[in-house]
C-alpha cells in the first residue's frame, strides 16, 4: 500500500475539519454556496428563492438522515414536527410580539419536547411501527393545525413577521446556509463521537446492542429529540421567511420530499442529502416552470428516481462518491476528498 | 442409490461452509450425519432441501438431478425436510398444519388417508387435533413437525436435530417415533449432535468436520472408532 | 354453567371484550342520540374500509411489505370505474331500456377490480421483485420506502395523464332510496355495501377453505415452513399482491358515486386502513373486518360530536394509544413483528 504524506500541508487544520465532517471538497462546496448569489444567473431573485428552498430541504434531510440513517427508524412525521416548531415561533411572534430570532429557538425547544415524546412512546416498537406511530403523530398535528382555527387560522394561513425587514432574499439565503452548516456540523459531531457507534448498533441489531451494554432507551430518545429540535428551528425559519404558515407544511408529502432527497443522497452519510438537494430541487423547479402544461411531471421523475435508487443503488449518491471519487485513481480527486 | 451428493460446496452469501462434501443414501437406509457445532450439518440438510442453493457440486435423487431446484420442487420430488426450527404454522391447528404438509397431494381422499396414517403413528397428535400449533409443548411440536413431513408421503425424510432443546425422555420418544417411521419403509437421514444415541440407532454414519466429510462407515464401527471416541465421546 | 359465565366475564374484561362491547355501546348511544343515520354511515364506511384493510393486512402478513401505496390502488380502481362508467351512462341516457342500466355499474365495478389486480401485478414485477432479487436484508424498511416512492409516482401519473380535477359521477343506479326506520338510504349505498360485504365474505371463505387460501396463510405464518411443504412462494406472492390490490381497487370503484376520483384521494383510505391494521393486529381477516367497522364508527362519531375535519385527529390519537399500550392490536393473538424485542 502506498501511503504518501507529501500533501499534508496543515495537519492541524485537516484534523479539525475532519472532526466537524469536512474535507477539502466540502469546503469548496461551502465557498461555492457562499458565492452563488453573486454568480449569474443565480443573482436573480426567483432563482434565489429556489436556492433557499433547496437549502431548506437539504437541511431537513440532514436532520432526517440523522434518525433514519443511523437508528434506522423513519420519522414519518418529520415535516409535521418542523411545522410544529414553525407554528410555535409564529404564534409567539404574532401573539406575544417575541422576536423571530428568539422564537425559532423556542420553537426548536418545543419541537424537541415533541421529539422526546415521540421517542419515548415509540421506544418499544419495531422500526416500521415506530414509523407509523410518528406518521399518525404527524397526521394528528396537521389535523390540529387545520382545525384550531382560532389559534392558527387553519388553512387560511397564519401571517408571520419575516426575520429581515427587506424584500431581498440574500440575507435569508445566508441564514439558511449557516443553519445548514450548523445542522450538519452538530449531527456530524454527534455521530463521530461514541454515540454514533451506539446509534449504528441500535439501528442494525437491537438485541446485539442491548447485550453489549448499550442502553437503547437513552440513545433512541436522544436521537429523536435532537433531530426534532433541528426540524423545529428550520420550521421557524420557513415560517419567518415565507411570511405565512399553512397546515400544508406539515403534510406527509413534505416528509416524502425530504425522505427522497435523503435517500437519493445516501442514507447514513448526512452530507449526501444536503449535496443532492440543490441540483435536485433545481431540476424539479425547472421542470415545473418550463413544462407547466404537464403538472406532476417533476414529481413523477422524483418518484422514479427514488424507486430506482432504492432498488438498484441503495447506497445513493454518497456511496457512488465513496467508490468512484474518493477512491479514484486520480490523485487530485483523492486529495480534494481528504483521502490522500 | 436414492440420494447421491457429489463434491457439494455451499454456504450463505460469500461465506462458504461446505467444502466438497460427498455422501450417498441407499433406499431404506437410516443414515446419520454427526459432528460438532458449526461443522455444516444443518447446511447440508438445507442445501438438499433446496433452501440454500449450492455453489458447486451436484445432488441427484432417484437418478434425477435436483441441484439448485427451489425447495417446493424438491418437496414434490419426494424429499421431506423437518427443520431444526420446525417452521410450524403457529396460528393454525394441528390438523391444519398436517394438511398443509400434504399440500402437494391434490387428491382429498389420499390426504385423508395420510392424515389417518399420521394420527395412527402419533396418537398424541390426534388428541390435540384442534389445538393451535403455537400453544403446544416442545416435544409435541417436534412430533407435529415430523408428522407434517410424513404427510407428503416422502421417499426420503431429512430430520435436522430432533433432540434439540428437548428433555431426555422426550428425546427418547422422538427417536422412537423415527424408528416407527423407518419400519414403514421411509428412508431417513438424520442430523444430530447427540453422537452416542444416534450412532447406536442408525445403520450408517458420516462424520462432518469443518465442512468436510471426515469419516464414514457403519454406525457400529464408527461408535468404536478410536478417533470418534476421542473427539466426540471424550473417552 | 358458572364456568361458562366466568369465561364470559373474563372475555368482557379482556382488551378484545372491552373494545367490542364499548364499540357496540357507542354505536347504540350515537344511534339513539343522533338518529339511525350514524349507524348507516358507519356500516357503509366500514364496508369500504374492510375491503381496503384486509388487503393491507394481507400484504403485511404475507409479503412483509408495509404498504404505503395501498390508497393509490383505491384511486386506480375509482379512476378505471369512472372511465368505464361514463360512456356507459352516456349510452344509457339515450337508451333507457338497455340492459346496461342495471348491469353497467356492475361492469364498471368489476373493471375496477380487474384493473386493481393488474396494477398490483405490474407493481410486483417492476418494483417488488427486483428489490427482492437485489437484497433481502432490511427488507421491511426498504420495501416500505419503495412503496412510498410508488405512491408518489402513481399520484403524479394520475395528475399528469388525467389531470387533477375531480372525476366523479352522480349515481350508479339511482332510483328511489330505500327506507329503513325513518331513514332514507340511497340505492347506490345499499348496493355498494352489499357488494363489499359479499366480496369480503368470498375473500374470507377463500382464505379459510381453499388450498390456495391456506397456502397464503401458511406463507404469512412461516415462509420457510411453507417452502418446505412444497408451496411455491413466488406464485403465492403474486397471488397475494393481485388479490389485495384487487380488493383496494374494487373498494375505490364501488364508492365512485361517493368519492370522486382525484390524484391524492388515496391518502384517507390509506391511513384509515392502517388504523384498522394496528387496531386489529396482523394477518387476521375477521379481526380486520371488525376493526374496519370500529374505525368507521370512530370516524362517524367524531364527525357527529366533535366536528368535521376532526375525524383523523381523534382516531390518530386513539390509535397511538393502542400502539403504546397494546402494540399487538386488540385481536392480535400473537405479538410477532410489532415489538422490538
Amino acid at each position: 500500500m502506498e501511503t504518501t504524506n507529501t500533501v499534508q500541508s496543515s495537519p492541524a487544520w485537516g484534523t479539525l475539519l475532519g472532526k466537524i465532517g469536512f474535507n477539502p471538497a466540502g469546503i469548496l462546496c461551502v465557498f461555492l454556496l457562499m458565492a452563488l448569489p453573486f454568480i449569474p444567473p443565480f443573482n436573480q431573485e426567483y432563482l434565489l428563492r429556489w436556492l433557499i428552498y433547496a437549502a431548506f430541504i437539504a437541511t431537513l434531510s440532514v436532520g432526517f438522515d440523522f434518525t433514519s440513517g443511523y437508528i434506522n427508524i423513519v420519522n414519518f412525521g418529520y415535516a409535521a414536527v418542523a411545522g410544529y416548531g414553525g407554528y410555535t415561533s409564529a404564534l409567539l411572534a404574532v401573539n406575544l410580539n417575541i422576536s423571530p430570532w428568539i422564537g425559532i429557538f423556542i420553537g426548536g425547544a418545543n419541537a424537541a419536547v415533541l421529539g422526546l415524546i415521540i421517542g419515548m412512546i415509540s421506544l418499544r416498537l419495531r422500526g416500521i411501527f415506530a414509523a407509523c406511530l410518528s406518521w399518525f403523530f404527524g397526521l394528528a398535528l396537521m389535523g390540529l393545525a387545520t382545525k384550531l382555527v382560532w389559534l392558527t387560522r387553519g388553512p387560511l394561513g397564519l401571517r408571520t413577521p419575516r426575520m429581515f425587514e427587506t424584500e431581498s432574499n440574500i440575507p435569508f439565503y445566508y441564514l439558511i446556509i449557516v443553519l445548514l452548516i450548523l445542522t450538519y456540523v452538530i449531527c456530524k459531531m454527534v455521530v463521530n463521537s461514541k454515540m454514533g457507534l451506539a446509534f449504528k448498533a441500535i439501528g442494525q441489531n437491537m438485541d446485539a446492542a442491548r447485550t453489549s451494554g448499550i442502553n437503547p432507551v437513552f440513545y433512541r430518545v436522544f436521537n429523536f429529540t435532537l433531530s426534532c429540535a433541528l426540524a423545529g428551528i428550520l420550521g421557524g425559519f420557513y415560517g419567518h421567511y415565507y411570511g405565512i404558515l399553512t397546515p400544508e407544511v406539515m403534510h406527509t408529502t413534505k416528509t416524502v420530499e425530504v425522505l427522497a432527497v435523503a435517500y437519493i443522497g445516501g442514507r447514513g452519510s448526512l452530507w449526501g442529502g444536503a449535496v443532492v438537494a440543490f441540483p435536485f430541487i433545481f431540476l424539479m423547479e425547472i421542470i415545473r416552470s418550463t413544462l407547466s402544461h404537464l403538472p406532476g411531471l417533476n414529481l413523477v421523475i422524483y418518484a422514479l428516481m427514488l424507486i430506482l435508487v432504492m432498488i438498484y443503488y441503495p447506497g445513493g449518491f454518497s456511496h457512488f462518491f465513496d467508490v468512484h471519487i474518493r477512491q479514484s485513481k486520480n490523485k487530485i480527486l483523492r486529495i480534494l476528498t481528504g483521502n490522500a | 442409490m436414492l440420494l447421491e451428493i457429489k463434491e457439494l460446496d455451499a454456504g450463505y452469501g460469500y461465506l462458504q461452509i461446505l467444502r466438497k462434501v460427498s455422501l450417498n443414501v441407499d433406499k431404506g437406509e437410516y443414515v446419520c450425519i454427526v459432528g460438532p457445532n458449526g461443522a455444516g450439518k444443518s447446511t447440508t440438510m438445507k442445501t438438499i432441501a433446496g433452501l440454500i442453493s449450492p455453489m458447486a457440486g451436484s445432488i441427484t435423487f432417484n437418478g434425477e438431478e435436483i441441484t439448485g431446484l427451489p425447495a417446493y420442487q424438491i418437496t414434490q420430488k419426494g424429499i421431506a425436510f423437518v427443520s431444526e426450527e420446525m417452521n410450524l404454522f403457529v396460528n393454525m391447528s394441528v390438523q391444519e398444519n398436517l394438511l398443509m404438509g400434504a399440500y402437494i397431494i391434490r387428491d382429498k381422499n389420499v390426504q385423508k388417508e395420510r392424515l389417518e396414517f399420521v394420527f395412527d403413528l402419533f396418537p398424541r397428535l390426534a388428541e390435540r387435533k384442534t389445538q393451535l400449533a403455537g400453544t403446544m409443548s416442545g416435544g409435541e411440536r417436534k412430533m407435529l413437525a415430523i408428522g407434517r413431513g410424513m404427510m407428503s408421503d416422502p421417499t426420503l425424510m431429512l430430520v435436522d436435530e430432533p433432540s434439540f432443546g428437548l428433555a431426555p425422555q422426550l428425546t427418547a420418544s422422538v427417536f422412537e417415533s423415527l424408528e416407527v417411521l423407518r419400519k414403514t419403509g421411509v428412508t431417513i437421514m438424520l442430523v444430530e449432535q447427540n453422537v452416542t444415541t444416534t450412532l447406536s440407532i442408525t445403520d450408517r454414519g458420516y462424520v462432518l468436520e469443518n465442512g468436510k466429510v471426515g469419516l464414514e462407515g457403519k454406525s457400529s464401527d464408527l461408535l468404536n472408532d478410536a478417533y470418534v471416541k476421542k473427539v466426540f465421546l471424550g473417552v | 354453567m358458572s364456568d361458562n359465565l366466568k369465561d364470559k366475564i373474563a372475555w368482557m374484561k379482556s382488551a378484545k371484550g372491552i373494545t367490542i362491547l364499548g364499540s357496540i355501546f357507542l354505536a347504540l348511544f350515537a344511534t339513539i342520540n343522533s338518529g339511525p343515520y350514524v349507524l348507516v354511515n358507519t356500516i357503509i364506511t366500514g364496508g369500504m374500509l374492510a375491503l381496503v384493510s384486509t388487503g393491507l393486512t394481507l400484504m403485511l402478513g404475507v409479503l412483509n411489505i408495509a404498504m404505503f401505496a395501498h390508497g393509490e390502488f383505491f384511486m386506480i380502481g375509482s379512476l378505471s370505474a369512472y372511465y368505464v362508467f361514463t360512456p356507459i351512462s352516456n349510452y344509457t341516457a339515450m337508451h333507457p331500456d338497455s340492459f346496461l342500466v342495471t348491469w353497467g355499474p356492475m361492469v364498471a365495478i368489476f373493471t375496477s377490480m380487474v384493473v386493481g389486480a393488474i396494477a398490483g401485478i405490474i407493481a410486483e414485477f417492476l418494483v417488488f421483485r427486483p428489490l427482492r432479487k437485489r437484497a433481502a436484508e432490511n427488507w421491511v424498511m426498504n420495501s416500505f420506502l419503495l412503496t412510498v416512492g410508488l405512491s408518489v409516482l402513481l399520484v403524479n401519473l394520475h395528475q399528469l395523464i388525467f389531470g387533477a380535477d375531480f372525476k366523479g359521477i352522480v349515481r350508479y343506479w339511482g332510483g328511489m332510496p330505500f327506507s329503513f326506520a325513518d331513514v332514507f338510504i340511497s340505492r347506490d349505498r345499499v348496493i355498494s355495501f352489499c357488494l363489499s360485504a359479499f366480496i369480503v365474505f368470498l375473500f374470507w371463505a377463500f382464505m379459510t377453505y381453499t388450498r390456495t387460501g391456506r397456502a397464503i396463510r401458511a406463507v404469512s405464518q412461516d415462509a420457510t415452513g411453507a417452502q418446505i411443504v412444497g408451496i411455491n412462494i413466488e406464485t403465492i406472492v403474486l397471488m397475494t399482491i393481485s388479490l389485495s390490490c384487487a380488493l383496494a381497487g374494487v373498494a375505490g370503484g364501488s364508492l365512485l358515486f361517493m368519492y370522486p376520483s382525484y390524484p391524492t384521494m388515496g391518502l384517507e383510505p390509506l391511513y384509515m386502513a392502517w388504523f384498522v391494521v394496528i387496531l386489529s393486529g396482523l394477518g387476521n381477516i375477521l379481526g380486520a373486518v371488525a376493526g374496519a367497522f370500529m374505525v368507521a364508527l370512530l370516524k362517524v362519531v367524531t364527525v357527529e360530536y366533535v366536528g368535521a375535519g376532526w375525524d383523523f385527529v381523534v382516531p390518530s390519537i386513539l390509535i397511538m394509544l393502542i400502539l403504546i399500550f397494546k402494540p399487538s392490536g386488540i385481536f392480535g393473538s400473537e405479538v410477532r413483528g410489532v415489538l422490538d424485542t
